[in-house]
């Protein structure tokens, strides 16, 4: 069952592509019917334990499992794809333009997502990762503007960087360890003299974060992210940032709790890397005034959320309870986070098909006459700020815990850990701010320019009836897992330990923390937003141009210091500066002194004129004989003609055959006496060694 | 049956090949089946030695002090030659096609299938000095193929070819008969012939010299020039030659001299292995960025050979056996991913004239399976699983890290380095092909003359598609090959 899972979706887009040629309709009706078979086969998953095999197969054969996890995360990219595929017809409605492509490659990747999710060792999470970090760029460069091609070539170079590097750890985890299934890691590299602080295995660790870290949008490989988000079609959007980054963020996951449970070091830089990339993407979030943008960077802000509380989850290593509520907190805000942007970026789908913009400046007011949208958009935003009842609370006071309990549990990391508990609060209240900032400019204030309000007010058949209660539906789901009975539940499945059940949110000491961030966060927005951002009522983009990581150091360096060192060699080493002159040194030079020595004039030629004249009588006598004899050939075996052959005859054989042989011959007969020239210099080297050791 | 086989299967190309020459074909169609006859009898005859054949020596000629032309198809041999004889009948095909305009078309057609036979010659010698005769004869019946067009710049191309190569053998002889000498003939024995008498330096020098020789023709840096400048021959020959048959044999020799002569104990921590591990480390990653830097596509392609054949070199000169694995896995699964780049640039470049990288924008809409192939070799060459090149990188870099020196693990940095380079040199042709940047889609509207470029015909687009599949299909399950391959390289066979 676990390999139709992956197998199903490769045939439906192979279907969904026969029956492109067919009609737009029919594919359609392929692609969701494939997305909801998957999502129906999924649902049987939750409560089994079983692995599948198959050997042989690529370098070490493929292994798939299901656990509470696994099962509950297949169960999401399921819904995940069934949702946004059931919205895709009408997002699609009016550009038909590449959508065979479109719906081809989202079906692989829904079969290589199930593949990463489902897997039992990290060769099957690498292969199925390589296969959708390829397929999901045709999804960034779909519309294939000059935008979308520059971020659809970032996104793939960051891809191919991080599969490498990915690859590498692998490989030194693999030979170190000597095998790569997560349930034998732990038992593996604990049997290693210096466990997982042992150099290969550290390295290899490093590898790995950096390469699954890539797709989940980490710092500094994130520069991707945001300008990849915004310029897909909103369906795919909803899943590169829902579930794509998901899938960095399970093999960062796993090997974290297979390989470095304990691990200070490795856990210190998951640590800052976290808190780096959830504070840098709630920043950049605060200072957009792009929609799409917005909840791009929201999502890399979310992703640093889930990495703080991976750090958690390894530095409170032996500390169970620590260790689980940080651990619950992670996969809980994992399943929060990929729903929240399904709604979200949905919803940002539905603006840009009808208003066909995204600066907040033009799509001001767009909802105010649209109360399906604005519910199911502030459903999004409640859950994704952490606003009790709402599903992100929960999420986000389990990850706070972690980091008070680890605090307080591991010595030595208490003053570090305390900084990071205030960079996380005052994240969480960047959060707030920038949801409000979205709400508040979309749903709440009217455009300044009546004539556009007008237009958006009267908007009536905005969205149709199935994408509506897709996205309204889902939205839902905000409510229900904001309950605390729903959300423990599921944690004890996924992390399969049941003393999650006893946890309680609504403590006045968990209310607290997220009475903090909302506090923050109602400041930052009257404060920056307010007061900063909207200039003589419009949003102003105050981000500094310059300030961009990918385009003042990493393209700069790929695209002209890298080259021009190697070109610089090249100019040195081609054969202009050094062989040539070698050459001309070499031959006219050091041959022709020893030639003018032991050359015509001085020795050779009298020789020779005295074996010309030698030579001369015996030649005569010959030739007059030879010359004779070849006439006679001519005459009769060759049957060489003069001059122009009569048309229509065909020269002889033998003539056919000197010709032939001649012209062919010439360049080799040409090089051959420089081969010989060569092999002779070759021969007097060796006689010098020869007399060398000798003489030795 | 007897070891006669391997002889046949050298001479009938050759000798085919030969007459030819005097029997002009009139008809172009007559020649063309003539040659495919030819190319696919030796292929079965290969076939039949190398399954049917008892791994004995048979001498054909003997010198003095056993210097002696033997043929022998054992292991890596049989490698080489049945990676050879699988390519040449499908790119035969595709040069039919290719050179139907061409003039003087029998000249190239003879030497073409004369290659065959002498390439085959290089796989089956059984020491030395067969390997050197057959390798200096790959040489001069292939300038004739560089210099095909006639051309100013072809000519260039072939006195450069020759003069890099056979200068490059010139070193290399001092390693032959260095070995003849002091060795058991130069015999090809797995783990080294030299004998008990030998003097180390004087190997080590010899293996040195043999090393940047030989490895003249596998492009090593600073001998690499020639390369790039070859590619202005037609499409099937470097295709064929200057990215498989005739680049492998250098790589070939230097692993015939390192483990089958001289022997990786000798060598093993040296700094003559560090030396030559250097070089080639140096070449591969510099042949990355060259490749990056190069706008026309088939010099960009033969960078990008030049930086694979390093890949193999390194695996080689690590002096493991699980480096060699790589080496000689790298040597196959990169053959057929190079052929089928080639192939697809060649057929890019023949229907619509055009050469250059910038040149490509939106090919990919007019020729899609074409360009579909050409991405999958460039995912697979760039070491992405599900297809073969993953696998031998997969087997190099693990080497490289199982070696455990710092030029092991230097080299496996580098990979990844080139690796991703290539990613780069690759795929952006493939995203031009296929996602052209607004407004710069040269092929959208009709070309002059109201034609627009299309797919190439049949012949052409067959090779293409069969390599394209032994690219997915060796990279799914790899494994009876890969375990030949081990096999080869712990000495079993």
């Amino acid at each position: 069952m676990l390999i139709l899972l992956v197998i199903l979706p490769f045939i439906g887009a192979l279907a969904a592509a026969a029956a492109a040629r067919k009609s737009g309709r029919a594919a359609d009706i392929c692609m969701n019917v494939t997305a909801a078979a998957v999502f129906a086969l999924s649902l049987a998953l939750p409560g089994h334990d079983f692995g599948f095999r198959i050997p042989g197969v690529l370098a070490s054969g493929l292994a798939l499992k299901t656990d509470g996890f696994r099962s509950v995360y297949a169960v999401i990219t399921a819904f995940m794809w069934l949702g946004t595929s059931l919205f895709s017809p009408e997002y699609f409605r009016h550009e038909q333009e590449h959508l065979g492509r479109y719906r081809f490659f989202v079906l692989v990747t829904l079969g290589a997502t199930e593949g990463v999710m489902l897997s039992a060792d990290l060769m099957t999470a690498f292969v199925f990762f390589e296969i959708l970090s390829f397929t999901s760029f045709t999804w960034v460069i779909h519309e294939e503007t000059a935008e979308a091609v520059r971020a659809g070539y970032t996104y793939l170079f960051i891809a191919v960087i991080g599969g490498l590097v990915l690859f590498m750890g692998l490989l030194l985890l693999n030979t170190s360890a000597g095998t790569l299934a997560f349930g034998e890691l732990a038992e593996a590299v604990a049997e290693l003299p210096g466990g997982s602080a042992s150099p290969a295995i550290f390295a290899a660790g490093i590898c790995i974060l950096i390469g699954f870290g890539a797709k989940a949008g980490m710092f500094p490989v994130h520069v991707w992210l945001p300008k990849a988000h915004p310029v897909a079609p909103s369906p795919a959007s909803a899943l590169l940032s829902g579930i794509l980054t998901k899938v960095g963020i399970y093999g960062i996951l796993m090997t974290a709790l297979a390989v470095f449970r304990g691990n200070t070091r490795f856990g210190l830089i998951v640590f800052v890397l976290g808190e780096i990339t959830m504070s840098l993407g709630a920043v950049l979030a605060l200072f957009s005034v792009n929609l799409k943008r917005t909840l791009a960077c929201s999502s890399m802000s979310q992703i640093g959320f889930i990495l703080t509380g991976i750090s958690m989850t390894v530095l409170a290593g032996a500390h169970e309870e620590a260790a689980v509520t940080a651990l619950s907190g992670v996969m809980l805000h994992m399943v929060n986070h990929s729903l929240i942007k399904l709604v979200l970026f949905m919803a940002a789908g539905v603006v840009l098909m009808n208003a066909h913009a995204l600066t907040l400046d033009e799509i001001r007011g767009f909802g105010r006459r649209k109360p399906l949208l604005k519910a199911a958009f502030a459903l999004g935003a409640l859950g994704i700020s952490g606003v009790p009842l709402f599903s992100g609370y929960i999420s986000k006071t389990l990850l706070h815990e972690g980091i008070v309990e680890t605090a307080e549990e591991v010595a030595g990391l208490h003053g570090l850990l305390h900084a990071g508990e205030w960079v996380f609060l005052v994240s969480g209240g960047i959060t707030f701010a920038y949801m409000l900032k979205l709400f508040i400019a979309i749903f709440l204030e009217k455009n300044s320019d009546p004539s556009r309000q007008a237009v958006y007010d009267g908007q009536s058949g905005y969205m149709n009836a199935l994408s509506g209660s897709v996205i309204f539906g889902s939205s839902l789901l905000m409510a229900v897992l904001g309950q605390p009975a729903v959300m423990t539940r599921l944690a004890a499945l996924m992390t399969g330990e049941s003393s999650i059940l006893e946890f309680r949110a609504f403590t006045p000491g968990n209310l607290k923390g997220g009475m903090i961030s909302l506090t923050i966060g109602a400041a930052l927005y009257l404060l920056v937003v307010r007061r900063i951002l909207l200039r003589r009522g419009s949003y102003v983009n105050l981000w500094p141009r310059g300030l961009d990581l990918e385009d003042r150091v990493m393209r700069p360096l790929l695209v002209r210091v890298l080259p021009g060192i190697f070109g610089f060699i090249a100019s040195i080493f081609g054969e202009n500066r050094i062989l040539r002159p070698l050459c001309r040194f070499l031959f006219p030079g050091v041959f022709g002194s020893v030639a003018s020595v032991f050359g015509e004039n001085r020795v050779l030629r009298p020789v020779c004129r005295f074996l010309l004249l030698a030579a001369s009588v015996v030649g005569r006598a010959l030739e007059v004989s030879t010359d004779s004899l070849i006439a006679l050939l001519r005459k009769t075996v060759v049957r060489e003609r003069k001059g122009i052959a009569p048309a229509g005859r065909k020269p002889g054989f033998f003539v056919e055959l000197r010709e032939g042989t001649r012209e062919a011959a010439e360049p080799i007969i040409q090089n051959f006496s420089f081969a010989m020239l060569m092999t002779c210099i070759g021969i007097v080297l060796i006689l010098g060694v020869l007399v060398l050791s000798v003489l030795r | 049956m007897s070891p006669l086989l391997l002889i046949i299967s050298i001479l009938l190309p050759v000798a085919g090949g030969f007459l030819i020459l005097p029997f002009r074909f009139t008809d172009s169609r007559k020649m063309a089946v003539y040659c495919e006859i030819i190319a696919v009898l030796t292929t079965v005859l290969v076939w039949t030695a190398l399954i049917a054949v008892r791994r004995e020596p048979l001498t054909v000629y003997s010198f003095t002090h056993g210097f002696s032309i033997t043929f022998r198809a054992d292991g890596m041999g049989s490698l080489f030659a049945g990676m050879v004889s699988l390519m040449w009948p499908l790119v035969l095909l595709y040069a039919f096609d290719y050179m139907r305009e061409s003039r003087r078309q029998h000249v190239f057609f003879a030497f073409y299938v004369m290659t065959y036979g002498v390439a085959l010659g290089v796989a089956f010698a059984a020491n030395m000095i067969t390997l050197y005769v057959f390798y200096e004869m790959l040489t001069l019946v292939t300038i004739p193929l560089v210099t095909h067009y006639g051309d100013r710049e072809s000519s260039y191309a072939g006195r450069k070819y020759a003069a890099y190569t056979i200068g490059g053998a010139s070193l290399a002889f001092f390693a032959v008969i260095l070995t003849t000498v002091w060795g058991d003939a130069g015999r090809f024995v797995y783990g080294g012939s030299l004998g008990e008498e030998c003097v180390p330096w004087l190997m080590k020098t010899a293996f040195l010299l043999g090393f940047f020789g030989f490895g003249a023709k596998a492009a090593v840096f600073p001998l690499f020039d020639w390369l790039p400048t070859a590619s202005v021959a037609p499409t099937p020959v470097t295709a064929l030659l200057h990215a498989v048959a005739v680049v492998n044999t250098g790589v070939f020799a230097v692993t015939r001299m390192t483990w089958y002569v001289i022997g990786p104990e000798m060598l093993s921590g040296t700094a003559v292995q560090t030396v030559c591990l250097a070089a080639s480390v140096f070449s591969l990653v510099f042949a990355a960025v060259m490749a990056l830097r190069e706008k026309h596509f088939k010099r960009r392609l033969a960078f990008s050979t030049m930086s694979n054949l390093s890949y193999m070199l390194f695996g080689v000169l690590l002096l493991i056996p699980e480096g060699l694995a790589g080496g000689l896995a790298h040597m196959l699964f990169h053959g057929i991913i190079k052929m089928s780049l080639f192939l697809c640039a060649g057929a890019f470049m023949h229907m619509t004239g055009n050469s250059y990288v910038y040149e490509v924008n939106g090919a990919g809409r007019r020729m899609p399976v074409t360009f579909v192939c050409y991405t999958l070799g460039g995912l697979s060459l760039t070491g992405i699983p599900l297809f073969c090149g993953f696998i031998s990188k997969w087997q190099l870099l693990t080497a490289g890290v199982t070696a455990g020196t710092t030029a092991g693990y230097a080299g496996t940095a580098a990979l990844i380095a080139a690796a991703f380079l290539c990613a780069m040199y690759t795929l952006t042709v493939s995203a031009r092909a296929f996602f052209p940047p607004a407004g710069t889609d040269r092929y959208a509207a009709p070309g002059p003359g109201g034609r627009r470029a299309g797919e190439a015909g049949p012949l052409m687009l067959a090779p293409i598609l069969i390599f394209s599949v032994l690219n997915v299909v060796l990279g799914i399950f790899p494994g009876p090959v890969m375990d030949f391959i081990r096999r080869i390289a712990e000495g079993l066979i």
